[in-house]
C-alpha cells in the first residue's frame, strides 16, 4: 500500500524552534546565533562582547562536542553559562536548545547568545528559535569560503570578518570575500572585527544593541 | 553529518505514519531533499539504514530526490530560480532573499505492508 504524504522531516525541530522563540519573546530576550567553522573566534568575541554590554543582562548557550572549556571560559563573564555536548552531533538542535533554556533564569536577561557547534555545513540547517543569526568568517580560513560554504552566509543576519588584526600576516583578499557575498547576501552588514585588538567592536555592539531595541518595541 | 539528525527525524515520522496505518513493515519511503539543505543520499543511507535496525522500516528502500531552490526578492518581489551559489535577483541585482523552496526536506511517500 503506497501512501502519499507530504510532511516536512524538520518539522518537529522547527516546531520545539517556534517554541523556543515564543518563551525568548515572551521574556524580552534576544537570541542570536553564532555560526561558523571551529576557530573562527566565537568564544573570544563573546568574552570581548559580554562585559561590554552588562554581563548581568547575558547569557550562552554553547555546544561543543566534547568538554567544557568553552563555557569555563566564559563562566566567569556572562552572568548564565550553560554547555551543552552534542556527543557525535555536529550541530545544536531545538530540543537541546530548549532544555538549555530550562536552565536559565530568562526574566533576568536581555542577551542570549548560543554559540553553535563549528561547522559550516550542519548548523544552518536547524531552525533554533533564535532571533538573528550571526555568522563569523576568520582571515586564516581564507578568502574563498563564502563561495564554497553559501548555504551558512545566505541566512545571515549579521556577517563578522574576524581576525582583521591578521590581514597584513596572510595572503587574504577581502575584495574576494565581498564579491561572493554580493551573490550571496546583500542584506547583512559586514562588520570587520579582531577580538584582540579591539578594532571594530564598537559596531558590532551596536548591531546588538539595534537588535534588542528592535526586539522590544516589537512585542 | 546532520543525515543522523535527519534519519532519526524520519523514522520517528514513519514510526507514527506505521501505527496510524496499522502497518506491518515498511518498504519503500520517498523523501525529497531541498538542495540548501546539503544532503549527501550516501550519509543519508547509511544514517537511515543504521537508525531504522530493529524498526518496522528495517530495510526498507529509501528512495532520495533532490530539490531545486527558489527564492523571492525581498526588495522587489520577485521570485526566480537561484542556484546554491547565486542569489541574486534578476530584476534589482540584490541577493536577499527569501527562500520559497529548496531548504526542506519533505517525506513524500511511503509504502507499506499491511
Ligand atoms: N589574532 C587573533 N586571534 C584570535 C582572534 N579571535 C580569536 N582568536 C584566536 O583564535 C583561536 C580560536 O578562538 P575561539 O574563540 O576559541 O574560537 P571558536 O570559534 O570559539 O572555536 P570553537 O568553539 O572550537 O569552534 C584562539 O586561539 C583565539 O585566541 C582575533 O581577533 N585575532
Ligand atoms: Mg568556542
Ligand atoms: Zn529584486
Amino acid at each position: 500500500m503506497k501512501i502519499n504524504v507530504v510532511e516536512s522531516v524538520l518539522k518537529a525541530n522547527d516546531a520545539v524552534a517556534r517554541e523556543n522563540r515564543r518563551r525568548l519573546d515572551a521574556a524580552g530576550v534576544v537570541a542570536v546565533n553564532l555560526m561558523s567553522a571551529p576557530g573562527s573566534g566565537k568564544t573570544l568575541l563573546l568574552e570581548k562582547t559580554i562585559p561590554a554590554l552588562a554581563a548581568a543582562r547575558c547569557a550562552v548557550l554553547v555546544g561543543d562536542l566534547q568538554t567544557t572549556r568553552d563555557a569555563e571560559r566564559l563562566a566567569g563573564i556572562a552572568a548564565q553559562v550553560t554547555q551543552i555536548n552534542t556527543g557525535t552531533g555536529c550541530h545544536l538542535t531545538a530540543t537541546q536548545v530548549g532544555e538549555g533554556l530550562d536552565s536559565l533564569d530568562l526574566r533576568s536577561i536581555d542577551f542570549l547568545f548560543i554559540e553553535n557547534v563549528g561547522n559550516m555545513v550542519c548548523p544552518a540547517a536547524f531552525d533554533l528559535g533564535e532571533h538573528r543569526r550571526a555568522v563569523l568568517l576568520s582571515v586564516p580560513e581564507g578568502d574563498d569560503k563564502v563561495a564554497k560554504y553559501p548555504t551558512l552566509f545566505q541566512p545571515a543576519d549579521v556577517i563578522l570578518l574576524t581576525k582583521v588584526d591578521l590581514l597584513g600576516v596572510l595572503d587574504y583578499q577581502r575584495s574576494k570575500v565581498y564579491q561572493d557575498l554580493s551573490r550571496i547576501n546583500t542584506r547583512a552588514p559586514r562588520i570587520e572585527v579582531s577580538s584582540t585588538t579591539g578594532q571594530g567592536l564598537d559596531r558590532w555592539f551596536a548591531w546588538l544593541k539595534d537588535q534588542r531595541r528592535a526586539q522590544v518595541s516589537d512585542s | 553529518m546532520h543525515e543522523m539528525s535527519i534519519a532519526t527525524a524520519l523514522l520517528e515520522q514513519l514510526r507514527r505514519i506505521a501505527a496510524e496505518q496499522q502497518a506491518a513493515r515498511i518498504v519503500e519511503v520517498e523523501v525529497h531533499c531541498g538542495v540548501m539543505q546539503q544532503v549527501v543520499p550516501e550519509s543519508l543511507q547509511l544514517a537511515f539504514e543504521a537508525a531504522s535496525t530493529d524498526t518496522l522500516a528495517a530495510g526498507a528502500r529509501l528512495k532520495i530526490v533532490e530539490t531545486g531552490l527558489a527564492a523571492r526578492c525581498r526588495s522587489c518581489g520577485e521570485q526566480f530560480e537561484a542556484a546554491i551559489d547565486n542569489y541574486l535577483c534578476p530584476r534589482c541585482r540584490t541577493a536577499d532573499v527569501e527562500i520559497v523552496a529548496g531548504r526542506d526536506i519533505v517525506l513524500r511517500s511511503v509504502v507499506c505492508e499491511v
